[in-house]
């Protein structure tokens, strides 16, 4: 019952940073972009999904914003996606973005037909999920040679690379900490204990002696 | 807005202070222990207590202490890379 608890709980754990990390760490898609725009997005019960209100772009309000989008499409020619284009201001998730209105000016040049194909890789974070109106946020819209450039997320080996590390840090940090401080501590404590347990037996010892005497018995 | 940026500034500031307090008293120890186990495995003359002094005091000058201050470097100038790469580049 607690094993099964127990590994509950740790692969619940595990699940959410997963699920975190995958929510903030970019990503590229290679897609032609087919249409941006500004449209005025309701933001409710979802606001953790949208930039927060003092990022500094100016328009930013807990109930409805303006937002820029930007529509691409996927070299199978069906698959679409809609990024938003938010600055990402001061603080989560990391990528101190404040040049949005020049991102979408970058992407609208990219604009392209089926005809006339230009290829980018858009470099986003966040999920696209339909259910609660959220888009990934794109960052960064480069040009790339045709559509079946593969890109290796080198960039997101180097930042867990670095995660790992600082937790394999912090797990030595703390073992050092318990093995040079709350181990002696403990050890100490436990001899201080004994000492006054063996005390307290002698003079036990002494003081059951002693009624002895009063029950006529000869002392040892 | 720029309320902001010397906001996370400032809040940057203070976590990398706690951490490189955290790394100082972690350095510290590593040393130590280290000291105390070439002084225990024999082979160095003279008290024990001395050694490890003067092996700290060592440690309190040289270059591994200084680089803890990278603690502080690194995050800022990865800051820095990411604004330029994000908003420039």
């Amino acid at each position: 019952m607690w094993r099964w608890i127990k590994w509950g709980f740790r692969i619940a754990v595990f699940a959410l940073v997963a699920m975190f990390l995958h929510y903030t760490l970019p990503q590229r898609d290679v897609v032609q972009v087919i249409n941006t725009y500004n449209r005025v997005q309701p933001i409710g019960a979802n606001w953790m999904f949208y930039s927060s209100e003092d990022t500094g772009t100016g328009a930013e309000t807990s109930t409805t914003r303006d937002i820029r989008f930007i529509d691409v499409v996927f070299p199978d020619g069906t698959t679409t996606m809609t990024y938003r284009n938010e600055d990402t201001g001061w603080f989560w998730p990391p990528y101190f973005k404040w040049d949005s209105s020049t991102l979408q000016a970058e992407a609208t040049n990219y604009k392209t037909t089926e005809t006339t194909p230009r290829w980018v890789a858009v470099t986003h974070y966040g999920w696209r999920m339909p259910i609660i109106s959220i888009f990934p946020n794109a960052v960064k819209v480069v040009p790339v040679a045709g559509p079946d450039v593969r890109l290796f997320p080198w960039l997101n080996l180097v930042i867990l690379t670095v995660l790992a590390f600082l937790v394999f840090m912090a797990w030595m940090m703390i073992r050092q900490f318990r093995e040079r401080m709350i181990d002696p501590a403990v050890e100490r404590v436990a001899q201080t204990m004994d000492a006054v347990d063996q005390r307290a037996d002698a003079a036990r010892g002494r003081f059951t002696r002693w009624l002895d005497t009063w029950r006529g018995k000869p002392r040892p | 807005m720029i309320l902001g940026w010397l906001r996370l500034l400032a809040i940057s500031l203070v976590i990398l202070t706690v951490v490189y307090v955290l790394v100082s008293i972690y350095s510290r120890s590593v040393r130590r222990e280290r000291l105390e186990e070439t002084f225990d495995a024999g082979g160095v003359a003279g008290d024990r207590d001395t050694y490890i002094a003067e092996g700290m005091k060592a440690y309190e000058q040289g270059l591994r202490k200084k680089l803890i201050w990278l603690v502080y470097v690194i995050p800022l100038v990865v800051m820095t890379a990411t604004v330029w790469w994000v908003n420039w580049d």
